[in-house]
């Protein structure tokens, strides 16, 4: 059964008095342990499908089920939940934390879920810390890293309550190209390793050579879906 | 909650410079609130005190007829057939400290040039001194041994007349039996009181020399009444109010005043500074509420990305609200510990130098007050712990709006946004 299951989801924006359609009709089942790339150029609806895969956003209408379960109609409240349970998210300029280290930033994602006290979160904070290479960093501010850095600083966040599904908008669109390459390679790691789904829109060639499958989007509709 | 303070803090701390303007505006208002009120506390003592030890006392017992006309000063309406009475009463009550008596008449003062209309006051030489503070305000002598033609006026009034110390001056009444006599006195000293009705026609003659130049035959027209002096004016008030509600019942034929009725122009003008001091509070609560407003709506501007992203992990509105309003409290205690520091250590200064009033604000302005001399302030513990509390509830209040924004910003629109 597909984790994720996106059955005719429409979006629509008022953008001053125009109607915008970002989204026709989509419909696309994940399967856990997937490493899908949503391609397309800007403007086809790549980051609103993520924002409603994360929960982030909700669809004007169509149906999301996570693991069967309708995500429709769920409250704010409920909605935070789901999130901070399934889902995790690595963005295109990192979003770390400014004020917190790089194991403060890792930690939040189980501060916010108040499931482990802090020597448990300290201990599987620092092990993923070490797996996306950055050991001996924990004490760091954000400002103290590089790009690179940060990003995996992010995917370690990302991947530290260990998610089933990890959304990824445009992970590697700020970084050079020996960077990416890293980055792109521990997110495969995970992926092999944890079976962690990973769903991230990109742009990157690179990136796209990597996925497993690609969903080409154009307009608002799915243009292409293809399984390697 | 820890990650949510500890991201607070941390997020205070790295925008100091806003954070420390926040804080000194509210550490500001609260400093000026806590010097205004000990000064403003400061000049109503002194004001009341002065009132009480120059003028009414703490009670004043006269004839209910003398009270009504008590304008003209009459010498016929004497307390004199209840005066044992009233005495032993006064007596019994622990709580009296001191009792004399007085007489006052109308009259005039002249230099044998010029003649000038003054109140004269009769007094017990020994006793009065007891109840009312007339000495630290003397040039000259008080009455000496053989006093029967001794005078004491007023330093604007001796000023007016050309008069000094040691000359001698005529002072015109009518007697008891209502005819005019005039009689030659010789100035022992002049009073500088903070009461401008003293300085400018106030004199002040023994019941030796009232006898003789009145035919006062010692008739008493006001007994007038010393407490030991509270220095919490509700208590002191609440005590004179109680020997005023035994008193009266027992004396029908007399008028028990206290101090709160005879001094009520100048609780009026008490209660009038009070009530600026409030308005004057308020007036600073808004600047730091605005102050608090504006530096919690920036953090929140600034950090909308950052609401995004917490919101994108699952924190809840209410926490992110939460976190916010904890930044503005933060300041709000910060500002407040430093008001508090600074206004004491101020306040040190007020309450032990004083501040000359009477060279700054001109004598004319400080006597309509009722104050003289260096002004003194006052600790008042009870307003202190009230401004410290207000300006923290007051900047995390301010908090609240710009932290309920931040709650419910869509989480999409935060993640776009630059």
């Amino acid at each position: 059964m597909a984790i994720l299951d996106l059955n005719n989801i429409r979006k629509e924006y008022l953008k001053g008095d125009k109607k915008v359609e970002a989204l026709r009709g989509v419909t696309v089942a994940i399967e856990k342990g997937e490493f899908l790339s949503i391609v397309g150029p800007s403007g086809s609806g790549k980051s609103t499908l993520l924002n409603i895969v994360g929960c982030l956003d909700t669809p004007s209408s169509g149906s999301v089920l996570y693991n069967g379960r309708q995500l429709g109609g769920l409250t704010e409240r409920q909605l935070s939940d789901y999130r901070r349970d399934n889902i995790a998210f690595i963005f295109q300029s990192y979003n770390l934390i400014p004020v917190l280290t790089v194991q403060e930033n890792v930690e939040l994602p189980l501060v916010i879920e108040r499931k482990f006290s802090k020597s448990e979160m300290a201990g599987k904070a620092m092990a993923v810390i070490e797996s996306v290479g950055l050991s001996g960093m924990a004490d760091r501010l954000p400002r103290e890293l590089s790009g690179g850095q940060e990003q995996r600083v992010a995917i370690a966040r990302a991947l530290v309550k260990d998610p089933l599904v990890v959304l990824a908008d445009e992970p590697t669109a700020n970084l050079d190209s020996k960077t990416a390459e890293d980055i792109i390679s521990i997110m495969q790691r995970m992926n092999t390793e944890r079976s962690t789904t990973f769903v991230f829109s990109t742009h990157d060639k690179r990136m796209e050579q990597h996925a497993k499958r690609i969903i080409t989007l154009k307009d608002g509709a799915i243009e292409k879906d293809e399984k390697r | 909650m820890g990650m949510i303070l500890k991201i607070a803090l941390r997020n205070i701390g790295r925008h100091k410079r806003r954070t420390i303007l926040s804080a000194i505006t509210i550490a500001a208002g609260l400093a000026v609130f806590i010097m205004m009120d000990s000064m403003l506390t400061g000049v109503d003592r002194m004001s009341i005190d002065n009132m009480i030890t120059l003028t009414t006392g703490a009670l004043k017992i006269q004839t209910v007829a003398y009270d009504k006309e008590k304008n003209t000063y009459p010498l016929n309406d004497s307390i004199n057939g209840s005066l044992s009475a009233l005495q032993a009463a006064l007596n019994r009550d622990r709580r009296v400290a001191h009792v004399t008596r007085r007489t006052q008449f109308l009259g005039q003062l002249s230099n044998y040039s010029e003649t000038v209309p003054v109140v004269g006051t009769v007094v017990d030489d020994v006793a009065d001194t007891l109840v009312f503070g007339l000495k630290p305000y003397l040039s000259g002598a008080y009455f000496g041994p053989d006093n029967s033609r001794e005078i004491l006026i007023g330093k604007q009034l001796a000023l007016d007349l050309g008069v000094g110390v040691g000359d001698n001056i005529t002072l015109y009444a009518l007697t008891k039996y209502d005819s005019r006599n005039a009689d030659q006195f010789r100035i022992a000293g002049l009073l500088n009181t903070a009461d401008p009705t003293i300085n400018h026609s106030g004199v002040f003659i023994t019941y030796a020399a009232a006898n003789d130049f009145l035919d006062l035959e010692n008739a008493v027209s006001e007994l007038d009444v010393s407490m030991e002096r509270n220095s919490n004016l509700t208590i002191f008030s609440r005590d004179v109010k109680a020997i005023q509600a035994s008193l009266q019942p027992q004396f029908p034929l007399l008028k028990v005043n206290t101090f709160l009725e005879l001094g009520a122009g100048v609780l009026a003008i008490t209660h009038a500074k009070r009530i600026s001091g409030i308005i004057f509070m308020a007036i600073i609560l808004v600047i730091a509420v605005v102050g608090i407003f504006n530096t919690v709506f920036m953090s929140v501007y600034e950090r909308i990305r950052e609401i995004g992203v917490l919101r994108a992990h699952g924190m809840k509105p209410a926490d992110i609200s939460v976190m916010f309003v904890l930044e503005g409290m933060i300041t709000g205690i910060l500002g407040s510990v430093l008001g508090l520091v600074f206004g004491s250590l101020v306040n040190m200064y007020l309450v032990t130098s004083g501040i000359p009033m009477e060279k700054i604000a001109g004598k004319i302005a400080t006597a309509s007050y009722g104050i003289s001399g260096n002004v003194y302030g006052e600790w008042n513990l009870e307003v202190m712990a009230v401004a410290f509390c207000l300006g923290i509830i007051v900047a995390t209040v301010a908090g609240i709006i710009p932290a309920r924004r931040a709650s419910k910003i869509q989480v999409t629109q935060a993640l776009r946004f630059n």
